[in-house]
């Protein structure tokens, strides 16, 4: 293998993870900048919807889309009653909001554990084989995973720039009272944003199953990573989820690849701390204004 | 019928009761990473302990210097992290005054709570790999499972001789069970000629193409003992959707179960693994079946030795004739030998390889998957696999 053709590869296994990272790391950052709330239950939402997902498309044997649209449907759904029953108390309260998500992480995560049991499951690949390109190879499977995220981030990005529903979130997110006097349901949009939110780790955790495999443990490594995207981003901004995860993404592969894997993680916080301290609002971010 | 007679015949049936079904009990406590990568792993042993407890149980306890105890058991998750084998550990000794333990899993957790048990005189039975969870100083501590130092050596002989491969990769978790696999794979992989990159990577990880498109690029074995059964999987289906078409080897723990569902039967044709048990033999097969109808899923191969480790702790507590006294049951269970086990007849060897001889003594085997099962290829002992 040439050098070219590795670093053709490295890029490309980069971008491949970065998209799932931006996924990730949109719906996590979604959240904070309309609610306020650092969820770190984010990850646990991808694990219900890949769960769904395989229990759907692998076992039921429904058909792919259908098993798509009813896995992220029904994780959405339970969002809602999440935000009803617990973060609609939090909104704001960032602190509070924060503790709050690790018990809904913990408790989504042991109901999984009693109702689907430890051990891993595998859902049959969608496509299968590789595609090969002048020694790169690129196997059809992570494929479908950088198109289907690529599709999900030009639907949001259509839905928030273009939509009544879409206004009115970044609205919110820019002042909550203010939209409020202009006549925008506050009470509607807060719910809808955090269902939209774990929709997008829902579809995350979809397009990841058949890749990697699917257990009630899966959720935590993913949080982490879109917390540590959104700090790089900077938290709430959207583009800022998207060059973090991509960045994220890309430094994991590199450093995976020519130096070593405990180098990559070593990167990765370096690359947070650096941002923390000459950068804290992050690469996208705004400041906060003071009082 | 007068108010006494009542009372009297109340009382004779609890008696009756209580002559039958013994008022005491030893409590077992299963302490194991119940969540995490190796839940299977620990629901292997807890499988065991529950299956031991019940047999026991049926015969009316176990008769211990003519008392009947009962057997009960008790699980702790110590979430494969080692801070939290401490503390389960604790609330097991001081909490529960547990003082027979099936666990601890992990090397990590048997290391971190090796002082902990010896001072308690607790007798433990761990899955832990390293060579540091049994030795002198720690005389309570007993290991009812076949590790890589008794079956590396042979096997890796064997698989070179068959394979001819000459460089072959290492993926492990950097932690004390990874180094110390990572170590004991290195000499024997150099004493069979062959060279052994050995490369760690951070145990929450999932993605392994980065590392595999560098490793794979000169290597013509992979190797994956030593990690958990989902992470040896995901290799083994990344390692394969890159295009290796190399042979693999798992020498280490029995993962094939696990591996086979999540890396899929086609990437996992042609894997040679650690095989444990031999279920051609009757009772190993008997327990294969058991577990099977009662979980649901198929069994971790560890769970018979877990089981056969508390037979022989059974075993030693009625030779002693004692159920409290622990440095007793160990003396007496360190003079034990051929007892018969699930896993046919077992005994304790390792004096010379640990200082103390409490590594159980059991035949093992290589296997080969093979249209998604595993097939017996060869049988060893820790002298050499034919």
């Amino acid at each position: 293998m040439s050098m070219n053709v590795i670093l053709a590869q490295t890029v490309v296994n980069g971008l491949m993870v970065g998209m799932i990272y931006v996924l990730m790391a949109i719906g996590f950052t979604m959240v904070f900048g309309i609610m306020r709330i650092v969820n770190f239950a984010h990850g646990e939402f991808y694990m219900v919807g890949a769960f769904l997902f395989a229990i759907l498309y692998g076992s039921n044997e429904m058909q792919f889309a259908v098993s798509v649209f009813l896995a992220v449907g029904a994780t959405a759904l339970l969002g809602l009653v999440m935000e009803w029953v617990v973060f609609r108390r939090f909104r704001g309260n960032e602190l509070n909001g924060m503790i709050a998500s690790v018990g809904v992480a913990l408790i989504i995560q042991n109901s999984a554990l009693l109702m689907w049991g430890s051990s891993a499951r595998t859902v049959p690949p969608v496509v299968s084989g590789v595609l090969s390109v002048g020694g790169i190879v690129f196997p059809w499977s992570r494929l479908v995973v950088i198109i289907g995220a690529i599709i999900a981030v030009v639907s949001l990005n259509l839905l928030v720039g273009r939509t009544r529903i879409g206004r009115a979130m970044r609205a919110v997110a820019q002042d909550a009272e203010i939209a409020q006097v202009q006549g925008i349901r506050v009470d509607v949009i807060f719910p809808a944003a955090f269902a939209l939110g774990v929709s997008l780790a829902a579809f995350a955790g979809v397009l990841m199953a058949p890749v990697l495999s699917v257990s009630p443990f899966i959720g935590l490594a993913p949080t982490l990573k879109a917390f540590v995207i959104v700090v790089i981003g900077g938290l709430g901004s959207v583009p800022g989820a998207v060059v973090g995860g991509l960045l994220i993404g890309l430094i994991e592969s590199f450093a995976g690849t020519f130096v070593s894997a405990s180098l990559s993680e070593i990167l990765q916080f370096l690359v947070v701390i650096a941002v923390v301290l000459l950068r804290p609002q992050g690469l996208l971010g705004r400041k906060e204004r003071e009082a | 019928m007068k108010r006494s007679e009542l009372i009297a015949v109340l009382a004779a049936l609890v008696t009756c009761s209580g002559a039958a079904w013994a008022e005491d009990s030893v409590t077992i406590g299963v302490h194991a990473s119940f969540s995490g990568a190796g839940a299977a792993f620990a629901e292997g042993m807890l499988a065991a302990t529950e299956f031991a407890a019940e047999d026991v149980n049926k015969e009316g306890g176990l008769e211990v210097a003519g008392k009947r105890y009962k057997i009960l058991f008790k699980q702790y998750d110590d979430r494969y992290r080692a801070a939290d084998a401490v503390t389960a550990m604790d609330r097991l000794m001081i909490q529960d005054g547990i003082r027979f333990v099936v666990g601890p899993m992990g090397s990590a957790a048997a290391v971190a709570t090796k002082d902990q048990t010896t001072s308690g005189k607790v007798i433990t039975m761990t899955l832990a790999f390293t060579p540091r969870a049994l030795g002198a100083d720690a005389p309570f501590a007993y290991r009812p499972v076949i590790t890589t130092g008794e079956f590396s050596d042979p096997q890796v002989a064997w698989l070179m001789k068959s394979t001819s491969a000459k460089q072959v990769v290492s993926l492990l978790p950097n932690d004390e069970t990874g180094q110390q696999i990572g170590v004991a794979n290195f000499n024997s992989y150099a004493k069979a000629g062959t060279k052994l990159q050995v490369e760690y990577f951070e145990r929450e990880r999932v993605d392994f193409v980065p590392i595999l498109t560098r490793i794979l690029m000169k290597a013509d074995g992979l190797e994956l003992g030593g990690n958990s059964p989902t992470t040896a999987g995901l290799i083994l289906k990344q390692a394969r959707e890159l295009g290796y078409r190399g042979p693999v080897f798992v020498t280490g723990g029995d993962v094939s179960a696990e591996m086979l569902k999540v890396a899929g039967k086609d990437a996992a044709e042609g894997t040679y693994v650690h095989l444990p048990i031999d279920t051609g033999l009757p009772d190993t097969a008997a327990y294969v079946t058991r577990f099977k109808a009662k979980y649901g899923q198929n069994m971790n191969g560890f769970s018979p030795f877990f089981y056969a480790g508390l037979q022989m702790l059974f075993t030693a507590m009625k030779k002693a004739g004692t159920v409290d006294d622990t440095t007793v049951i160990a003396k007496t269970l360190d003079g034990l030998s051929d007892v018969p086990t699930t896993m046919g007849k077992a005994g304790w060897t390792g004096e010379q390889k640990y200082g103390i001889k409490h590594q159980i003594d059991l035949p093992f085997y290589v296997g080969q998957i093979k249209d998604g099962v595993v097939t017996k290829v060869a049988t060893c002992d820790v002298n050499a696999c034919k």
